[in-house]
């Protein structure tokens, strides 16, 4: 038993964490001097591709690195950190789904050659048999070719034209492309329930790990703010009301990075007890972005309500991620009705 | 990362679970008086003859110096089987004994270590004053150097089980002169030494529960032996215990309040229905009380894997602190299930008492503020 990143696994943090240090350092979501702004990372497709990022989980048989859940799970601890947009999330989920069911799909979705977007459900999803009708948000969809559907019941790869009746959406989080549309009766290219295999714990695990990085990231903004920024002659984070939200800040991305780390082991073992540990995980990870991202906030002061610095959008990233698949409120609702893990 | 075991870990794990199903006590511990000394004490015995009581103790001190990890499976396999909470033994073993191994002389250890783990003896600890809690190292109570005796005047309080225990780890100011953190000795003390007087305080838990005294010290002499680690260095000793606490010494509990969640599910279930709890306001919370006692567990497991490289650190205080606010949220939600009856206090109750005693939680061993001090300066590295 060891629930540390063994070397190897280290060495995958360094790799992803500099390539992102170069490729996405956070000031590239600084709006321009006209206040436009968009989404910068579909440039980072290709080059993740590249390194084999993006098909990092999956099997090699299936075109992939062949690395288990625990190295995807510590990657996108490093996305989360370093805001990638959550378009990732379609690339990897989707070329799991595919691997098995469609091949080239699957070759070109880790080729980094097409880009997959998020469908999460606006309200009652109709399901029978890898059909779906709804109505859905489309997130990151503008230029994919694909498009991954997660809802608390099932998890399934779609063509970004079996979606209609679309309208754009400004997003809450600014930097993310929203949409509306509406599936009918439309058939999935591979599709699995929350009930087999582990899929769709996957996809909660992933979302857990990229919120645990957001977490981590409004923390360490504010504890690096809170030990320059001076008010009555001292750094505000010798003041207790300040030291003291950090310290909770601290606790809330501990509790969130063991229960992901402890989830992707489980996983990684293709164990039954993976929808019960990466539910707890997506509860007490998602809790502590929300959480961790508001508390940045107020750490800064006025500062932390531009838009010149990072401090708002971990929140608003939490925001957006907590709808995906299903809120806080939904997730609860499985986990409370799920059988006991001991 | 794994979360394997080998297949040895596996036989110990099979072995402490047959064990622990044959002699786990059935009847119900005493909650406080000369039964509940004898309930633990007796307990402790039958763990040492079982060869169980020191799993990660040295062999030379009479352990099985068997690794953390087995330390874990075994804490594991005691929360399955629903082994007492003994807490009458948890100075001893978790304070008293890690601290005479690292500073003791040979003379401490062979006296005292073997009686601690046979269950011959209980401790209590004598560190807290009336004036000095959070801020310990202020301390006060005093130990004057007579030939090759302490003269010790001055007075201890909140000392759990002071009135049960055969011996006190005793923090004395030896040298009133010196900055504070530099006159302080760590002696052992004997309870039945003359000067010792006790006086009862009550807690809030039940009317007349008795838990910990005042102790007062009037030329009470202690034997220059049994100062731990050299005199004026009391502090350092003071700190590896309280570093031992924050770390592994709470994995028994951390283990434990996974079986108190899931009692809670079943009975929410029973009273609410299955279908009803998801979507009330009762089941939202019980559902992330769920899932951050699961973390807790992961974080358990952190620590072990952590503690397997370096002894633990101040980041031991991230989980101390979430545990000790997330038990009272835990023992809280107990009386929105349970309603109205939740007024009563009746005599069998498993509910009540337990919630009004994780008040005490973020006070004991260092309050949850001064946890969050630690964390933001030491984890951290905020300015103080
Ligand atoms: C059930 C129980 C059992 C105990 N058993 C023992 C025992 O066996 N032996 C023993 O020696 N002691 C024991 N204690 C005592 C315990 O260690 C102390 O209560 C604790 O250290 C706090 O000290 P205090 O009670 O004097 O509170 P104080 O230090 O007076 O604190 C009062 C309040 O002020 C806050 N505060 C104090 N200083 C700061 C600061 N610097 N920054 C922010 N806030 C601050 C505290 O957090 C607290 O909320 C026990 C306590 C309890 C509740």
């Amino acid at each position: 038993m060891n629930l540390l990143p063994t070397e190897e696994q280290q060495q995958i943090v360094d790799m992803v964490r500099g390539f992102l240090a170069g490729n996405a350092p956070l000031e590239r979501l600084r709006p321009d001097k006209f206040g436009q702004i968009g989404n910068p990372d579909a440039a980072l497709w290709p080059k993740m591709a590249e390194l084999g990022i993006l098909g990092l989980g999956v099997p090699e048989d299936g075109g992939g690195l062949g690395l288990s859940a625990v190295e995807e799970t510590l990657t996108y601890i490093e996305f989360g950190r370093a805001l990638v947009s959550i378009g990732v999330l379609g690339a990897t989920l989707g070329a799991h789904l595919a691997a098995r069911d469609a091949p080239d799909v699957a070759a070109a979705i880790m080729g980094g050659s097409t880009a997959v977007g998020l469908a999460t459900p606006r309200g009652a999803v109709e399901h029978s048999d890898g059909r779906f009708s709804g109505e859905f948000h489309l997130i990151e969809a503008d230029e994919a070719e694909f498009v991954l559907l997660l809802t608390s019941e099932a998890i399934a790869l779609f063509r970004n034209e079996d979606f209609t009746d679309r309208s754009a959406r400004l997003s809450m989080d600014s930097h993310m492309r929203l949409m509306r549309a509406r599936l009918d009766d439309g058939k999935a290219l591979g599709w699995s329930s929350v009930t087999e295999g582990v899929d769709h714990a996957r996809a909660n695990l992933l979302i857990a790990a990229y919120a645990t990085g957001l977490a981590e990231a409004a923390l360490a903004g504010a504890v690096d703010y809170a030990k320059v920024r001076e008010q009555f002659g001292k750094p505000i984070g010798s003041f207790q009301a300040i030291k003291h939200k950090c310290a909770d800040m601290a606790i809330a991305a501990e509790v969130a990075s063991c229960q992901v780390s402890f989830a992707s082991v489980i996983l990684a073992k293709d164990s039954e007890e993976s929808r019960f540990h990466a539910l707890a995980a997506r509860i007490v990870a998602v809790d502590a972005a929300l959480k961790n991202g508001a508390t940045g906030i107020q750490v800064h002061g006025a500062i932390g309500f531009t838009a010149e610095v990072e401090a708002h959008l971990f929140v608003k990233r939490a925001h957006l991620i907590d709808f995906i698949g299903g809120d806080q409120r939904v997730q609860k609702a499985q986990f409370i009705g799920a059988d006991a893990v001991m | 990362m794994n979360l394997d075991y080998t297949a040895e870990d596996e036989l110990f794990r099979a072995e402490a679970r047959e064990w622990l199903d044959a002699n786990v006590p059935r009847e119900v511990r005493p909650p406080d008086g000369p039964g509940m000394r004898d309930f633990d004490l007796g307990w402790q015995r039958k763990q040492f003859e079982g060869g169980w009581a020191g799993v990660s103790w040295p062999v030379e001190y009479g352990g099985r110096g068997l690794s953390l990890t087995h330390q874990l499976i075994w804490y594991e396999e005691y929360a399955k089987a629903g082994g007492p909470n003994a807490e009458l033994l948890f100075v001893g073993c978790n304070h008293a004994a890690p601290t005479i191994m690292a500073r003791g002389s040979d003379e401490q250890k062979s006296y005292h270590l073997p009686r601690i783990l046979s269950g011959e003896v209980a401790w209590c600890q004598g560190f807290s004053e009336p004036n000095n809690g959070s801020d310990l190292g202020g301390l006060k109570c005093r130990a004057e150097i007579v030939g090759d005796e302490l003269v010790v005047n001055g007075s201890k309080i909140w000392t759990s089980s002071a009135h049960l225990a055969d011996w006190q780890e005793l923090l004395v100011r030896t040298d009133p002169a010196a900055p504070k953190h530099k006159g302080i000795s760590w002696v052992i003390c004997d309870m039945q030494t003359p000067g010792i007087e006790l006086r009862p305080i009550l807690i809030m838990t039940a009317p007349g529960h008795h838990h910990f005294n005042q102790v007062f010290y009037t030329d009470v002499r202690i034997s220059l032996s049994n100062v731990v680690g050299e005199v004026n260095d009391g502090w350092k000793v003071a700190m590896s215990t309280l570093g031992f606490e924050r770390g592994t010494a709470g994995m028994l509990e951390n283990i434990r309040y996974g079986a108190v969640v899931e009692r809670l599910v079943d009975m929410a279930r029973q009273r609410l229905g299955t279908s009803a709890l998801e979507n009330d306001d009762i089941g939202q919370r019980l559902a992330q009380l769920r899932a951050e006692v699961t973390a807790v567990r992961a974080m358990t497991y952190r620590i072990a894997s952590r503690a397997a490289i370096a002894p633990p650190g101040s980041e031991a205080s991230l989980a101390r602190a979430f545990f000790s606010q997330l038990q009272q949220r835990i023992r809280r939600i107990a009386l929105d299930i349970i309603g109205p009856d939740s007024i009563e206090l009746p005599d069998d109750d498993p509910w009540i008492r337990p919630y009004l005693r994780t008040y005490s939680n973020t006070i004991a061993a260092g309050t949850s503020e001064i946890q969050r001090n630690i964390i933001g300066e030491r984890v951290l590295g905020l300015p103080r």
